[in-house]
């Protein structure tokens, strides 16, 4: 029913409601009591049960600790923000708000675009009976990434295929129009950068989870014909 | 509500047709005759998948309609296997099924082709959907299954074995969920740079395999004792599933990253 609540609140709202303190207290409470029951399930030998709770905790665990992340996130090292760049363009610079104007904080590495590439469909049939260009296929940032270090190195960052950079997950989010200062047309991406040092706990838990799904399908399976007087979920 | 005049439309339709004359032959005790329908019906459901998959260029399953067109195809495998795991005949209830669903995409969604988004070119895309699509059917199943418990018609014994068939059918139906919400949150992760967007069809996805989630705690707390709650948790869950199918990628109230028609 709470899920279903926040459904209704939209995705920000209900985002922001539960990384408020109280509701991540609530959740820290929540975690510890289904792992307590993984742990009684584990010396009660039912380890289907045991490897659902603990994967379950552990995945809201992973989460409070990509929360924890967020909230001690500094600008000499953020945790999420973006970056808008036209073709030739150096940053290490993070920046948040729907205008990215709102500094988040500096990467410890920096990334040049060498060009952002917007691929279409073929233009078939029916593109030409409506009259417009074909859909887009593919939207990719090529970028020369430089790590203290290191050589620097080219890499393709598209959708679907983020690229990973000292603890940092880079995405291509988005892309828009814009002009020079000779008012000529340009294209710029925009990059979303994230770190979320929770997330192989989150994927532990999901792999958890799912093995203990299975073996709980296992074990329903194997029942074939009911016995009277017995029965359990 | 529109008829669809082209080759796809009739496809769907000659499905359609397939399963009501299964329906029919089921419930005047053609048995032999059902089943070759019910066979009939599921190879015409193929061809209209496959059909639209060589037609649009890319796997069916990128909005409602190719979802339903799929799920319309997944009913027979599913229900072979009841058969052969249970030992119950259940063409006549899936056929009906396959009317239900098969009604939105043969008269309400629209079957125009778009190409792929960048967004959707992933190899989690077939996974994700198709634990989806059988997840469902399987749940729907789950849930026809359970109504001779909910009136408690047939004999102790008759009771004992439909619920042996709900219950591995809800557990087969919960894993195919859970696959489907993992492969989405690992996909959100890849994709949109977090594995849970608080996107509302994903807290209903949420709510509804909580749901399923509650349906078994319950059956361990209470057994079989209470046959007529554990049936109306499973037709809760089916709503909650219609719900997430439909009114949350069609209603603007929840807009988020999985609308689409």
């Amino acid at each position: 029913m709470f899920s279903v609540w926040l459904a209704f609140l939209g995705a920000e709202r209900a985002s922001e409601f539960m990384s408020a303190t109280a509701m991540q207290a609530i959740l820290a409470a929540l975690t510890i009591a289904i792992c307590y029951s993984g742990v009684r399930a584990v010396k009660r030998r039912r380890f289907d049960s045991a490897a659902l709770h603990i994967g379950c905790a552990c995945v809201m665990a992973g989460w409070l600790w990509g929360q924890h992340t967020i909230r001690t996130a500094t600008s000499e090292n953020p945790a999420k923000g973006s970056m808008a760049l036209v073709d030739g363009d150096v940053s290490d610079t993070l920046w948040t708000g729907t205008q990215l104007t709102n500094y988040v904080g500096r990467l410890p590495f920096s990334i040049r675009l060498e060009r952002f590439i917007i691929e279409h469909y073929e233009q078939n049939g029916f593109d030409r009976e409506v009259g417009r260009m074909a859909p887009i296929r593919e939207y990719r940032s090529r970028v020369t990434v430089t790590e203290p270090g290191k050589a620097p190195y080219v890499a393709n960052i598209m959708v679907n295929q983020p690229l990973y950079v000292c603890g940092y997950h880079i995405y291509q989010m988005s892309w828009g129009n814009t002009v020079d200062r000779f008012r000529r047309p340009m294209v710029y991406t925009v990059l979303q950068f994230s770190r979320d040092p929770g997330l192989p706990l989150i994927y532990a838990g999901f792999a958890i989870l799912f093995v203990g799904v299975m073996l709980f399908t296992v074990r329903v399976f194997r029942v074939k014909k009911p016995e009277a007087g017995r029965d359990a979920a | 509500m529109t008829l669809k005049m082209t080759l796809q439309g009739g496809l769907i339709y000659l499905t359609f047709v397939f399963f009501l004359a299964t329906a029919l032959a089921g419930r005047f005790s053609r048995k032999s005759l059902s089943r070759w329908f019910w066979a009939a019906a599921f190879v015409s459901a193929m061809v209209s998948v496959t059909w639209r998959g060589l037609h649009t260029g890319h796997p069916p399953m990128q909005n409602l309609f190719e979802f339903f067109l799929c799920m319309a195809a997944a009913l027979w495998p599913l229900s072979q296997w009841s058969r052969w795991k249970n030992g119950i005949d259940t063409e006549t209830r899936d056929a009906l099924l396959g009317l239900v669903i098969l009604f939105p995409a043969g008269f309400i969604f629209s079957e125009d082709v778009r190409r792929l988004p960048p967004a959707l070119q992933s190899p989690l895309f077939i996974p994700h959907v198709a634990s989806y699509v059988a997840g469902y059917v399987m749940l729907a199943r789950a849930a026809l299954l359970a109504l001779p418990l909910m009136r408690k018609s047939g004999t102790e014994s008759d009771l004992r074995t439909a619920d042996v068939a709900v219950r591995q059918t809800a557990a087969a139906g919960f894993v195919l969920l859970t696959a489907g919400l993992l492969l989405g949150a690992v996909w959100g992760k890849i994709c949109w740079g977090h594995y849970w967007h608080f996107d509302p069809k994903e807290m209903w996805s949420l709510a509804t395999w909580l749901m399923y989630g509650g349906y078994f705690h319950s059956r361990l707390k209470q057994g079989l004792r209470n046959h007529r709650a554990l049936a109306a948790l499973l037709w809760l869950g089916l709503l909650f599933v219609v719900l997430t199918l439909t009114w949350i990628n069609l209603a603007r109230l929840f807009s988020g990253l999985h609308n689409y028609a």
